[in-house]
């Protein structure tokens, strides 16, 4: 059946409307979450009455943040804090991803995709050429 | 405690004045951690790159409710400015302190006359923001098409193969200097692409966290970011964008941009010197 072009850029606008409410719901959500948990970490580091200065800088180990959290040392909720920082943008891509997808628009999706697997790359290359 | 309060403080500084003159506060974090807090360039690269990425989601989150930013041309071009970024922080642990230092030296002489010349434009009268002229996008698209999809209300974005180029380029800045890029894609949405200002800065707003991204992933795995001083430091920004925001239309801003120019032009001959050792 052939969809006239102008019922076909008007089913385009509403399907990125959507799409942009609910990426705008992940990044306020993301960004609440990721500052909550900075904040508290921040709260914590206060209570210990240490100096990030003077303090000696936690190495990022995944395994270690659940205990750090249950234990309330400030590490735990730093690292949580910095992930979901740089999680949100990626989780606002994926939510395009999807939700362009919803909307029949393969080929913003496939953006979407793209930039997902730059991402990805960025991990693996950052990893190899760790010291 | 105190050096807490004080990341804390300098975070909420940058954030209130970044937020009022429409800058990331990538341009005044990095100076604030190298010269306030001693810390090696990288590192407050680093820790600037998650700032960005706080201020810039929850800036982006209003714009997307508004309508304002174009998210298909935002994903199209952040697939080459998160590739920049990608490439900028490797290359950024291959570089002394001191090149990155000379390099940040010329973004702040740039970032500053530009503000001194969108200051002087908007004193003009009848000056106003730029908009597309004479269509550069050339000849009505098919409906349907793919360029036809990056079409906003009243403008279609020209020149896309040199906004792509530039998005590189903005990518590279942004991971190698621990800036949004702001500086870089806002002008080559609205003059080169012809984007319609307000929809550039929101844009470019938007691009900002995922490229920011791209690169604090690298700077994260291979130890370049300092929970300890991003956690205060992140906060600090975000609580200072949020009442910059909420003042920006009280406060007489010509003034503020001249003391700002000044802090830049001061910064920037720091910097020098630091880059020549």
């Amino acid at each position: 059946m052939n969809v006239p072009a102008r019922d076909r850029s008007a089913a385009t606008a509403s399907g990125a409307t959507r799409v942009e409410g609910s990426i705008a719901l992940v990044l306020r959500a993301g960004t609440l979450l990721s500052v909550g948990l900075l904040a508290i970490g921040v709260a914590l580091l206060s209570l210990a009455g240490r100096s990030p200065l003077d303090a000696t800088w936690p190495p990022l180990d995944l395994g270690r943040i659940p205990g750090d959290l249950l234990a309330l040392r400030p590490e735990g909720f730093l690292w949580l804090g910095l992930l979901a920082t740089l999680s949100t943008p990626l989780l606002r891509v994926a939510a395009s991803v999807v939700g362009f997808l919803g909307a029949g628009e393969r080929r913003m999706a496939g953006l979407g995709t793209a930039v997902l697997v730059v991402i990805a790359l960025a991990v693996v290359v950052a990893q190899r050429t760790a010291a | 405690m105190t050096v807490l309060l004080l990341l804390a403080g300098g975070g909420f500084g940058a954030g209130v004045f970044g937020s009022l003159l429409g800058l990331g506060g990538g341009i005044l974090i990095v100076p604030l951690l190298t010269f306030g807090f001693g810390l090696p360039f990288r590192e407050a690269v680093g820790v600037s790159l998650v700032c960005v990425i706080v201020t810039s989601s929850a800036a982006a989150s209003v714009y997307l409710e508004r309508h304002l930013a174009n998210l298909r041309l935002g994903m199209l071009l952040e697939v080459f400015t998160a590739s920049g970024a990608l490439v900028g922080g490797l290359v950024a642990f291959l570089l002394p302190d001191r090149v990155l230092a000379g390099l940040f030296a010329m973004l702040l002489t740039y970032t500053g006359a530009t503000m001194l010349r969108s200051g002087a434009a908007a004193a003009r009268p009848g000056a106003g923001p730029i908009e597309s002229g004479d269509d550069p996008a050339g000849p009505a698209d098919a409906p349907g098409s793919f360029r036809a999809a990056l079409a906003g209300p009243g403008y279609r974005p020209a020149r896309l193969g040199a906004g792509i180029g530039g998005s590189v380029f903005a990518g590279l800045v942004s991971a190698l200097l621990g800036v949004g890029g702001g500086i870089v894609k806002v002008p080559l949405m609205n003059l080169v692409m012809g984007v319609p200002l307000k929809v550039a800065t929101a844009t470019s707003n938007l691009m900002i966290g995922v490229t920011a991204a791209a690169s604090a992933i690298v700077y994260l795995l291979r130890g370049g970011i300092d929970p300890l001083i991003a956690g205060p430091t992140a906060v600090g920004v975000f609580a200072g964008a949020m009442v910059g925001s909420r003042v920006a239309q009280r406060i007489d801003l010509r003034l503020l941009r001249l003391l700002f120019v000044a802090v830049l032009a001061l910064t920037a001959i720091q910097m020098t010197l630091r880059a020549l050792g």
